[in-house]
């Protein structure tokens, strides 16, 4: 369903990532792991589009040079040139890290704003879904978004990415400082969401052993570059791994 | 109790004044330094169509403010979209269009106090003892409709939430598919939308003339600048603040201090509290 090829970044002459291809298939859950700053955010935001607004406006305002090389296929479609807007309307929805909850709306508001895209009826199956999914979100439908703890804010995170209809969910770090328990619940979600709504999922993490479960098929990024990738138990199974990523010898 | 009825259409005046600019700030962050300018051509446009081709009242305002809208867009599309994200060129190329409008009327020959736009009721009430005239009122009716028009328009409708996400934080709104070239189209021919309509509900109140324009963007700046930039619940708040504080002025120390406390207000603001009354740092806060 998802097919890059190639990918190069640069961030002036710093080399973000380095010849890059990953491949979702359909209704697979992709994990994409890599230690800090290894490259992680920098594909999320490459394969949604977003990398193209920010090099956009580095540009204009005279910042960084970015340069982005490389093919990015979905559905059969050449989307290289597509701008972040046109490839959510595609059906590539980023859930970002650090969640970038929209701090002055309501959780309401947030999951609202979500289904910009969505027709009236996709909205309201959605919500009904969300609430399902994740039942804290219903209770707290009024408070607002800069009030939510981490783990409260990582479900609206996800529940207003599939507020916008997505056929293949990015989620950049979706465990990023929460408690086990909490990470435990979103993962159990994530698969749940795949199996009922058959959404495509790319999952990266710095750490592998709490996603690795629900994973399909996993790529390591190492300064930028796909090191290793294969199926999960292919992955699991290679002892440079399991010390690096696991912490396990 | 004169000063509270001219205070608060003073600071519903300024509200209206602000709100346009307060609006287009708050979602592309850019300051639109065209904004007093829009005011006053929108009077002008305005008085052309009911003068000039004789038009009726009612459809010369309409076709005036959805022409500034165009206008609005028009200067975003074609000026502003290459300038986006520079600050201090956003402000020169505003001003500069800004200016070419008003100096191009000034030149057009429009000045003087032949251009005035009737009040949309004749006649006055007595409040009290206080004989208050009832296009005054009106402003208060009008600047209370709009106020709840933008609340109403940005919580229940799919573009006002849009708008509002855009606000907070464009790169998210972006991966939800909203386009922000679009929406900041949107915004801009709002603002220029509201500055229209302030132009036309305030102006009947005196003549048309071009110095009202920088005027309008020095109050409007001030009344932002105060209730915390990109913040509309503020900038109506600071409004009444501002407002008051003119009224106050103009009874006990004469008519000329109006702009001084405007001024006053913009410097003790920047000194005490940048960010203003309700202003957010968020900036400050993403780069932590
Ligand atoms: N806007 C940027 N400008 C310059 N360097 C950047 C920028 N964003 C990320 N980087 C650098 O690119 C590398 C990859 O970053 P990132 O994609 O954020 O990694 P990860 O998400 O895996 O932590 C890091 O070395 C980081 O410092
Ligand atoms: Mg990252």
């Amino acid at each position: 369903m998802l097919e890059a090829t190639g990918l190069m970044v640069f961030y002036e002459n710093m080399l973000a990532l380095n010849n890059v291809s990953i491949k979702c298939e359909d209704k697979q859950i992709v994990g994409v792991f890599g230690a800090n700053s290894a490259g992680k955010s920098t594909l999320m935001y490459t394969i949604s589009g977003i990398m193209e607004d920010i090099r956009k406006k580095e540009d204009m305002a005279g910042g960084e040079r970015i340069t982005v090389l490389g093919q990015v296929r979905f559905l059969g479609r050449d989307i290289t040139d597509l701008k972040p807007s046109k490839r959510a309307r595609e059906g590539i929805v980023l859930c970002p890290e650090r969640r970038r909850i929209f701090p002055e709306c309501s959780v309401m508001e947030n999951l609202r704003i979500g289904a910009y895209l969505a027709t009236s009826s996709q909205a309201k199956d959605t919500l009904e879904y969300v609430f399902k999914v994740y039942p804290p979100l219903e209770r707290l439908q009024k408070r607002v978004g800069g009030f939510l703890s981490g783990g409260e804010q990582q479900m609206l995170a996800v529940g207003r990415a599939l507020m916008a209809q997505p056929k293949l969910l990015l989620m950049d770090e979706p465990l990023l400082g929460l408690s086990p328990r909490i990470q435990s619940m979103l993962v159990r979600s994530t698969k749940e969401i795949r199996d009922e709504k058959g959404i495509s999922i790319i999952v990266t993490e710095q750490y592998a052993r709490p996603v690795l479960p629900i994973v399909d098929y996993a790529f390591i990024l190492e300064n930028g570059a796909a090191v290793l990738e294969g199926p999960r138990d292919e992955v699991l199974d290679n002892p440079d791994v399991r010390s690096a990523y696991f912490g396990v010898s | 109790m004169d000063i509270l009825i001219y205070g608060t259409v003073n600071s519903i005046a300024l509200a209206l004044m602000a709100l346009g600019f307060a609006l287009v700030y708050g979602i592309s962050r850019v300051p639109n330094f065209a904004h007093g300018a829009l005011y006053v051509i929108t009077g002008f446009i305005a008085w052309s169509l009911l003068r000039g081709l004789g038009l009726n009242y009612l459809l010369s305002i309409v076709l005036a403010i959805i022409a500034i809208g165009v206008v609005g867009a028009l200067i975003y599309q074609f000026v502003l979209i290459r300038v986006r994200g520079m600050a201090i060129s956003e402000i020169i190329a505003s001003y500069a269009i800004g200016l070419a409008i008003l100096e191009g009327l000034r030149w057009g020959g429009f000045k003087g106090t032949t251009y005035t736009l009737p009040v949309f009721i004749e006649g006055s009430i007595n409040i009290g003892d206080i004989p208050v005239d009832l296009h005054r009122l009106l402003v208060i009716a009008i600047g209370i409709a709009v106020v709840a028009f933008l609340w109403l328009f940005t919580h229940y409708t799919r573009i006002g939430l849009a708008l509002r996400g855009m606000a907070q934080d464009e790169r998210a709104a972006l991966m939800l598919g909203i386009d922000s070239d679009i929406m900041a189209v949107v915004a801009m021919a709002s603002g220029a939308m509201l500055a229209g309509l302030a132009g036309i509900v305030l102006l009947p109140l005196g003549n048309i003339v071009v110095e009202k324009g920088y005027d309008v963007l020095i109050q409007a700046i001030a009344v932002c600048i105060v209730g915390g930039l990109g913040s509309w619940m503020g900038a109506v708040l600071a409004a009444f603040l501002i407002g008051f504080a003119q009224i106050l002025t103009v009874v006990y120390l004469g008519t000329h201090f109006q702009m001084v406390v405007a001024l006053l207000a913009i410097i003790l603001t920047l000194i005490l509290r940048p960010s203003g009354l309700f202003g957010m740092q968020k900036e400050l806060e993403e780069r932590v």
